[in-house]
């Protein structure tokens, strides 16, 4: 039977056994409200489980009696009296005002109670998250009991707790495990996280005994559960980070598994850290984006390109064809982390493919002349070279000339698809061939050629103008000065005849 | 021995034309030379860059396909691709504006010299028709490129014309062709800038030019009551055609530095959809209406202020063009303070106005 169904039968067993009033009052300790409970009296030494169960409940320890919740009067050994509606009793409680049961002293009220005995307000918070719009939306969504227990609630940190840390998983997995419960809710979410849970490394760990690993409420949170894409939800794409920073970035906590906790630092820094960190690109990968969420866990050497190879198809399926991949599995080398690093990765540059120390070329390849992969990286370079420096200087001397006022708009657009020869030059080179590089920079070069034709062209032609008009303008000038003689000698002449 | 073959040819014109007589007109034309006679002149600059207009328009139009896909992509391809096509556009543009301003520099120089009095009444009115249709010319022309700017100062200038009382919207959906800037609105500033104004332009600037010639120049008040030794004249030819040629040769200079040291961009295509830019404003000679409806309330006693505005500019335009009337109606004596101080007010706040506006 599951948590959300036995609630119901359980609620209705306590009614029907509180209708056999009139037992012998059960051994409370003197002073707590059990002693003069009749419910609890009587159900406990009726021997039901309930009332066996309710003797270990948090809530009992505390003097919370049976009929704070199920209403009814206690005091009175008439049953029938103590359990009329007339004096408050609800009986069977319904699933869905459960939270507003548990709220008289988890909700916002009642401060007094809640400073006594450390309380907050996770009534208003389950009602906020997903949890309590599924309740609203249906009567078998879950509440406090589906996750607490219902008589034989314990403390969080007890061990015996189903959401103490060991247990919690578990817990949420009866129903986000099963497929036709959740199929009610959300048919298209997944149900098998419990299974990768169990395969990743916090859910070994977990399983081993360690409480310190990550459970589903250390990243989902646990009241307030909101959806994944909600801004507000610990796990929105933008927030994961952070999240897995808050154990992974705490030395102090990590201390006991000798891993290191810089990750998010690094990543705060890297390309994919700015895009979407400062960017807000949400499809900018996060921990979770690599690592795993559920089944979160090292990609590992061997998997390390396919990981990358999820958004970098076309750069991961060149390296499967490529010379290093079996150089790099023969050495266990993590494949794309050896040029471009992991959390801290950066933006590629064309110095990448370089023999100078400190390199990533240069962690394997010689420049003595013994090596005979270094002439290739030497032309490898060149290649990207003579594209990204052309198109450097095309882009100068276009500008140049569209500073003079020459009209190069076709030549500006025209170097798009030396950009885009770039892209794909830059992608091309994940295949460590010369040839494919080669022939992905050349369709560039022949773009280049013509766009930087063009720019001389223009820059040509401002300076024809320019020398034409200081032509013509003389020529006209000198023309005007010869008018204005003529003009001169032919009034002197008017000037004579009338003279 | 056989006259000269130039002889010969004008032996040939000279039968079938009256070259004599037009020869003999011209040779005893007389033009007064004063201190203000450099005013003449400005009546020849605007029919010399007329003249420009009419042959950088005729080369234009061999290449200009109007058409909101086309309009901007012709224009692009004669500026970028057409040999020269740079220089006959950038010319077309500068000296468009060089005529605009002086025909507005003739028509201050015949008011304030008061040419318009009788007999001169018609050459006036003329004169201020060529000066309507050249800012009409301006306005059609504006749109040709289809670029972002003419796009919007189109829009705002024909929802100008909307304003005027109870015709307004109608005339503008006429200048539109619709309700909005489009296709429609280009064909038929097209047609209007190279068919019907210039239709029109030519007969009414024929019928200028023939009152000229007929009535002479403009003698300065009290010229005829000064003595004969004072009163100093240049024959018209050639004395006078030959300055004007000097002048033209000047502007055709300062236009070729002009076309070639600030070449007209084309600019963005236009997008309707597009938000429009910030500070569009129209062509400058256009300016001094626009900002001054700019200083009109919202609402003035009921009626729209734009209305007003325009509605007021109206009354204004025609005052202006009938002054030789009521000019005559004036005492002798006063004629002169009354026309020359509004002349400078009006002069003075066309230019502060378009100040304004530019900056």
């Amino acid at each position: 039977m599951s948590a959300r169904t036995a609630l119901p039968v359980a609620l209705a067993l306590a009614a029907a056994l509180a209708l056999d009033a009139r037992l012998p009052a059960a051994e409370a300790p003197a002073g707590h409200p059990a002693a003069v409970d009749q419910c609890y009296s009587c159900h406990h030494d009726g021997g039901t489980p309930q009332a066996e169960a309710y003797a270990h409940d948090v809530h009992y320890q505390n003097g919370v009696t049976c009929a704070d919740c199920h209403g009814g009067d206690p005091t009175l050994e008439d049953k029938d009296e103590g359990m009329s509606r007339a004096r408050g009793y609800r009986g069977k409680i319904r699933s869905s005002d459960i939270p507003s049961i548990c709220g008289r002293c988890h909700g916002p009220g009642n401060a007094e109670f809640k400073i006594r005995f450390h309380l907050s307000n996770v009534s208003d918070s389950l009602a906020a998250g997903v949890h309590g719009e599924a309740l609203r939306n249906n009567d078998k969504g879950p509440q406090c009991v589906s996750c607490h227990g219902v008589h034989d609630i314990v403390r969080v940190d007890d061990p015996a707790s189903p959401v103490s840390p060991r247990r919690v998983a578990r817990t949420c997995a009866k129903c986000h495990g099963d497929a036709a419960y959740m199929r009610e809710f959300n048919p298209r979410l997944p149900v098998d996280q419990y299974e990768k849970y169990l395969t990743s490394v916090h859910g070994k760990r977990n399983a081993a005994g360690d409480a310190r690993p990550a459970t589903c409420v250390s990243c989902h949170s646990n009241h307030m559960v909101m959806r994944v894409k909600d801004p507000r939800s610990p796990v929105y794409a933008t927030r994961v980070p952070e999240t897995c920073a808050t154990c992974h970035a705490n030395a102090k906590y990590m201390a006991p598994y000798h891993i290191p906790t810089d990750q998010y630092a690094q990543y705060r820094r890297s390309r994919h850290g700015i895009a979407l960190l400062e960017k807000s690109d949400l499809n900018a990968p996060a921990c979770n984006s690599c690592h795993g969420n559920h089944g979160a866990a090292p990609p590992g050497a061997a998997s390390v390109v396919a990981v990358c190879g999820n958004c970098h198809q076309a750069n991961g399926e060149l390296y499967m064809k490529s010379p290093h991949k079996d150089a790099f599995a023969r050495l266990n080398l993590a494949g794309c982390v050896v040029c471009h690093g992991n959390h801290g990765v950066q933006e590629p540059t064309d110095a990448l493919v370089s023999l100078q120390a400190g390199g990533p070329c240069a962690k394997c390849h010689k420049d003595d002349g013994s090596d005979r992969a270094a002439p290739a990286i030497r032309r490898m370079r060149a290649l990207l070279d003579s594209l990204s420096l052309g198109q450097a200087d095309a882009d100068r001397t276009l500008r140049h000339a569209e500073q003079l006022g020459m009209d190069v708009a076709d030549a500006k657009y025209d170097l798009k698809d030396v950009r885009q020869a770039l892209v794909q030059s830059r992608v091309a080179i994940h295949s460590f061939k010369v040839a494919d590089l080669a022939d992905a920079v050349h369709p560039g070069i022949k773009v280049l050629a013509s766009s930087r034709k063009s720019a001389a062209e223009a820059v040509h032609d401002f300076y024809f103008r320019r020398k034409g008009l200081v032509i013509s303008t003389l020529i006209v000038t000198i023309t005007a000065v010869l008018l204005w003689l003529k003009i001169r000698e032919i009034e002197r002449d008017q000037e004579a005849g009338r003279g | 021995m056989a006259a000269p073959i130039s002889t010969r040819v004008l032996d040939w014109f000279r039968a079938r034309l009256p070259i004599d007589a037009l020869s003999e007109f011209a040779r005893h034309k007389q033009v007064p030379r004063y201190r203000g006679s450099i005013w003449y002149y400005f009546g020849g600059v605007s029919l010399f860059l007329f003249i420009i207009q009419v042959i950088t328009g005729i080369l234009l139009v061999m290449y200009y396909q109007p058409g909101v896909q086309t309009g901007y992509e012709s224009v692009r391809f004669i500026v970028v691709h057409v040999k020269f096509g740079w220089l006959v556009r950038s010319i077309h543009t500068w000296s468009a504006n060089l005529m605009i301003g002086s025909v507005f520099i003739h028509m201050f120089s015949v008011y304030f010299t008061k040419a318009f009095r009788s007999p001169r009444e018609l050459t006036w009115l003329t004169g201020f028709a060529l000066l309507a249709l050249c800012m009409g010319f301006g306005f059609s022309g504006y749109l040709l490129p289809w670029n972002t700017l003419a796009f919007f100062a189109t829009k705002v200038g024909t929802a100008i014309v909307a304003t005027t009382p109870m015709v307004g919207r109608g005339l503008m959906e006429i200048l539109r062709g619709g309700k909005d800037v489009g296709a429609e609105t280009l064909t038929r500033f097209f047609g209007l800038h190279i068919a019907v104004m210039p239709a029109i332009f030519t007969i009414v600037l024929g019928a200028h030019l023939v009152l000229i010639q007929i009535q002479g120049m403009h003698e300065p008040h009290g010229w005829k009551d000064s003595p004969p030794e004072q009163r100093r004249y240049m024959p018209f030819f050639p004395n006078f055609v030959l300055r004007d040629l000097l002048l033209w040769l000047i502007v055709l200079n300062v236009l070729a530095i002009l076309a070639v040291m600030f070449p007209w961009e084309v600019g963005l295509k236009a997008d309707p959809n597009a938000a429009a830019p910030m500070g569009i404003k129209p062509e400058w000679y256009f300016l001094f209406m626009y900002q001054a409806l700019k200083y009109f309330p919202g609402k003035i006693l009921m009626l729209d202020g734009d209305a007003v505005g325009v509605l007021l500019f109206g009354v204004a335009g025609l005052l202006w063009v009938v002054v030789p009337f009521w000019d005559a109606r004036l005492p002798e004596g006063s004629r002169n303070r009354i026309l020359n101080w509004i002349g400078v007010l009006v002069l003075i706040g066309m230019i502060v106005l378009t100040g304004i506006g530019l900056s």
